[in-house]
Parts: structure tokens; sequence; C-alpha cells
């Protein structure tokens, strides 16, 4: 038992350092002088004001952030409904199938989903006119197709878990529906609503494949832009720019978990 | 819910109706490949709004073009990648008329140019370069001593050279078309050659000089002969003057030299051309035609530092820039420069296959 104790401890550090280590080292290298990655040329700011006068990249991460926030919120709509469906209809023929169907988005390589995506986004504006080129439209439509699917595993195995007889009451006491699904269903899914937006945001601010596909004029999200500029080595002001977001996104999943434990309390679970 | 979804309708309506302004062009060129003030001063003087957009690979470009409809009205695709994409019908002929400014452009450039467009059709030269030899200076007079004159393909395709080197590391550029042409070029073969017997010749001493190559990329070794982690590249100018301008700007004591060796090397072409389904075909023309200004293409080379090919420029681009024979070669070195043949699909196969063979060793 007492080596447990030693070992547990230090395997667990381990893994923190195997998961952290990188984080830390780009933090690091934010406040490096030298515009040479490799080399520590001392303590500096610079890069961050750099990042301020580079029109370019700030523009690519206003654009990332616009696309992963509607395609994360589209992605929670269709997953919502589709989580519903899968989970509170009685059992029809084809349930297993469609189940199946909806993880397939998972599972699927980004070039294939892109590729797809891609012809099918020609077809269309061959045939309907619509949507009428490419741009930031096809790429928020893009990031909620495979983010409504991760949406749905997640947002089904809360309502699976979900005690059924509290809506049932809200029924028997005369509630329409709509009205339980909204007051009821809605408030006890919403950690998973929350964690479902967070994973489609973060999975469309990650995605560089599907979105070189159907991307058009002006609306380079910010992983292409360094992306392109990785030939020439990553410039400082982009250790900057993901200093900032590692700063942001922390933030929200701090706030979030605080928001989830909350309600958990409130609904004494 | 209800108000999430209408708020995100909304948006999406509103993000698509952005493009749809009137007065626009949408460029797609090479990252970091213009003047830092060529978009402004386009947009003062047309009151065009730039859309601007990049790239880091012919093959990005490419999947954009062939699919179609891509929506860019100016794109900047190397001279052999042209070639295959006018094939398949990707870009509109150029309307002279249009285009006053070609009178600039210089005769000679334009017509070797015409190797990969026929008379100059569908594109114009936004820049060019050569494939050659960058190294450490320091690094390799240290291996080879003080005396030895950098100026032969001999440092990469000689065994005991490249032997002498192999440990401080030499790299080559995961490119068939480049390396092969510049093996036959050594061996006194045609580079232009598209004979099996030749492509084989050349296959045969990239084999032989493989124990002494660390590795075959396109991009890394700009940094890495930055770095001083290597000393010797096959590389492109653009991309070597690069890896010196940022090994001087940290100033560790890496000093990087190009050179376009005597038996000659490879020159390529960026070319603008204007895709055959363009939004904005007219406003294309525009651009393509301020770029070819005097004055704005001699600021583009002055801050990339890729030679141009337009001459009526010259007297305006640093002396720094075209005084140095890696970037302007002199009229000697120019007579050995040659352009990548037209390879039909058989030699295309074989190459990739002889390429696979070098790379593997098998």
């Amino acid at each position: 038992m007492k080596n447990r104790s030693i070992f547990l401890p230090v395997v667990t550090g381990l893994g923190f350092l195997f998961l952290y280590a990188p984080i830390a080292s780009l933090i690091v290298f934010s406040f490096n002088e030298s515009k040479l990655v490799t080399v520590w040329g001392g303590f500096s700011t610079k890069w961050y004001g750099e990042l301020l006068r580079d029109p370019q990249i700030l523009g690519a991460a206003w654009i990332s952030l616009k696309i992963a926030f509607l395609s994360a919120t589209l992605a929670i709509i269709i997953g919502t409904v589709a989580a519903f469906a899968l989970s509170r209809f009685p059992k029809f023929r084809t349930k297993s199938l469609l189940n199946w169907m909806i993880t397939a988005p998972l599972v699927m390589p980004d070039v294939i989903i892109g590729l797809s995506l891609l012809l099918m986004f020609v077809a269309m504006q061959g045939l309907i006119g619509w949507p009428a080129g490419r741009g930031m439209t096809t790429i928020i439509i893009a990031h909620a197709t495979f983010g409504a699917a991760y949406a749905a595993v997640v947002i089904q195995s809360r309502l699976v878990d979900m005690d059924m007889s509290i809506e049932e009451v809200a029924l028997d006491l005369g509630a329409k529906p709509m009205r339980v699904f909204f007051d009821i269903t809605l408030p006890v899914i919403a950690p998973a609503l929350v964690s479902g937006w967070l994973l489609a945001f973060t999975l469309s601010l990650d995605d560089l494949v599907i979105a070189s596909f159907v991307s058009g004029p002006g609306s380079s999200t910010l992983p292409m832009v360094i992306f392109s500029k990785v030939r020439l080595g990553v410039s400082p002001d982009v250790n900057a720019l993901a200093t900032i977001i590692i700063l942001i996104i922390s933030v929200g999943i701090i706030a979030a978990a605080i928001q989830i434990s909350r309600s958990g309390k409130k609904l004494g679970n | 819910m209800k108000y999430l979804f209408a708020i995100s309708t909304v948006a999406i309506a509103a993000a698509g109706a952005v493009t749809a302004q009137d007065q626009v062009v949408n460029i797609y060129n090479w990252s970091d490949y213009i003047a830092d003030d060529t978009i402004e001063k386009f947009q003062e003087q047309t009151g065009i709004t730039v859309v601007y957009d990049v790239y880091d690979s012919n093959e990005v470009l490419e999947a954009k073009m062939l699919t179609g409809s891509s929506g860019y009205d100016v794109v900047v695709p190397t001279g052999s990648f042209l070639q295959r994409q006018i094939g398949a019908g990707a870009y509109q002929p150029l309307d002279r008329a249009a285009l006053p400014n070609l009178v600039n452009m210089d005769p000679d450039l334009m017509a070797a140019a015409a190797a990969y467009d026929a008379e100059n059709e569908h594109a114009t030269i936004y820049m060019w370069g050569t494939t050659g030899i960058g190294y450490n200076i320091g690094a390799v007079a240290e291996r080879l001593g003080e005396d030895y004159e950098v100026d032969s393909w001999a440092l990469i395709f000689d065994p005991e050279i490249a032997a002498k080197l192999a440990d401080c590391g030499i790299t080559m550029l995961d490119a068939p078309t480049e390396m092969l042409p510049a093996a036959m070029n050594y061996l006194g073969l045609d580079p232009q050659s598209i004979e099996p017997a030749d492509l084989e010749a050349g296959a045969e001493l990239l084999t032989q000089v493989r124990p002494h190559i660390r590795y075959y990329n396109s991009s890394q070794y700009i940094n890495d002969l930055a770095n001083g982690d290597i000393c010797v590249s096959v590389g492109w100018s653009g991309d070597v003057f690069q890896a010196q301008a940022r090994a001087s700007e940290v100033d560790a004591g890496v000093e990087i030299g190009y050179v376009i060796p005597n038996e000659g090397a490879l020159q390529w072409f960026d070319m603008l051309a204007i895709p055959v389904d363009a939004p904005n075909a007219d406003n294309a023309h525009q651009f393509i035609n301020f770029i070819m200004d005097a004055q704005i293409t001699a600021d583009i080379t002055n801050y990339v530092w890729y030679a141009n090919a337009n001459l009526a420029s010259m007297p305006l681009v640093d002396e720094e820039i075209t005084s140095d024979p890696g970037i302007f070669p002199t009229e000697a070195a120019k007579e050995n420069l040659w352009s990548s043949p037209v390879y039909n699909a058989r030699t295309d196969r074989l190459i990739t296959r002889l390429w696979t063979t070098v790379k593997t060793g098998q």
C-alpha cells in the first residue's frame, strides 16, 4: 500500500505534464524576444503589440470566433431535436439505424466530410443558386453538421439518464408538451447543452481540413491563416494569440464548470 | 432556444450578404508575398475593395481551381501548375486591351514563361526565381576549407563532398520535378529531357548521395538553415533569402549564402491568372494591371526579395537587390537557366516511381 501512495501522484503528475507541458512552453515562448521559435532571446511582450498590428491574424481570429459561435448554436439546436427524437419516441423500426447514423460523422475522416460538403455546395449552387459561392455561410453549415453529431451524443446521454417522472407529473398537472419541454426538460438537460455547445464551439475553432474545403474569398479561418504561415516558420505573434485564446477558454470552462455544479445542486442531483 | 435560432438565422443571412457588394476583387496569393502597402494603394486608387486570402502550396490552390467556382478573381499559380490547370480549362484568356502595363514586362522572361502558357495568353509573370543551393557559409568553410568556392552542384551531387557535409546536414526539396533535372544537369545531360534513360540516370545519382541527405522537405529547411541546424539545402531562392534575413536578424553567428550553380538551375515563374469563372473579371484585370505598374512591382520586390519581370521597375528596385546575382542572375548565369518541361502522364508516373525509389532507397 505504501508503494501505491507514491506511485499514484507520480503517474498523475507525469500525465498532467504530458498534457500541459506543450501549452506551458507555448505560453513561455509567447514572451520570447527572439523571432526564432527555438532560441530564447529574453523576456518581452513585443509580440502582443505586434499581434495588435496584424490585421490578417486578428481578422481571421474574429471570423473563426463568429463561425464557432454560430455553428455551435446551430449544432445545439439540431442536436437537441435529434437527441430528443432518438431517446423519447417509442422504439421504431429504423431507430437503431438512425442511432448509428447520427454518430457516423464522429468517425468519418474530415477529408471525406469536407469533400462531400464541397461537392454538395457546388451542386446546390448549380441547382437552386444557394449558397451563392462559398464563404462564412458554408463553413458555418459544415461545422454545424459535424458539431450537431457530437452535441446529439452528449445530450442524448443526459436525456436517457433523466428522471421521466417529473415530466409526467407536469403533464398530469395539465401542462402542454411544449411547456413541459421548455420548463422541465430543457433546464434539466441544460448542463449537457452547455457542454455540447462548448464541444461544438471548440471543434469548430479547431477545424482546418473541412474549412479549407468549403471556404471562399474573405473567409479564411484562424487555423487556415496560421497553417499558411507555417511554411516560413510560425511567427511568435501566433504564440501570443494562442496564449490569449487559452486564457479565454480557461475562463469559459471554469465559468461553465461553476454553473454546472450550481445547477446540479439546485436540482438535488 | 427560439431566440437563438432567430439570431443565428439572421446572422447567417448577414454573413452571406457581405460578399454581395459590387466593387470587389478577391485575391488568392501565396502567404507573405506582397508589399505591406500594395493592397491599400490599390483600394485608394480604384475604390475597389480587396478581399485578400493566402495559401502556402500549389496543391491547395489547384484543389480550389479544379473544383471550380472558387470565387477568386486573381490567383498566383507556379508555371508548371498553371500549365496543367490551363489544360483543364481553369483560366480565362487575358484581355490585353485592359492591361496597358504589359509593355513594362521583360520580353525575354515572358518568352521563357510562355513555355507554360503558349503566347502568354492566360497569365503574366508576378515574380520569378531559381532553385539553387542555400548554405551555411561558416559551416561549409569549416568542413571543406576556406578556399572552397561554392559554385557547383558538386556540393551535393559529388558523393565525396556530400559525405564531408553529411554530419552538419544536407537537405533536398521533396519535389522530383526539381531534383531529377538538377541531377541530370550535373551529369551533363539535358535537364529538360523526358527520356526515361536520362531520368533514370538522374535518379541513380540521387540514390548514390542519399545516405548523406538528412531529409527531403520543401519548407522545413528555411528555419533549419536560419537556426544553423543544417548546412546545405537545395531550395527556392526566395525561401533561402528568408532564412538569410532571419539568421541575420537573430545574429547568432549563422550566415547564409545562396548560389545558382555554374551548371545551371531551374527557373520558375509565379504567374498572375484569372479563373474562368471569376465573378469580377474586370476588377481582376485592373488589379493585374496595377501590379504591373513599375513603382508597385518595385515596391513588392523591395519587400519580398524576389525578382520581378518588369523592365520599367528596375531603376526603382534597391541596388542591393538588383546587384545580387542570387536574385537577378548575371547574363552568363541566365544562359544556363532552364524551365520545367511538359511531362506527359507516362513520364509523370515514371518520375513519381523513381522519386519513391530514391527516397526509400529500395
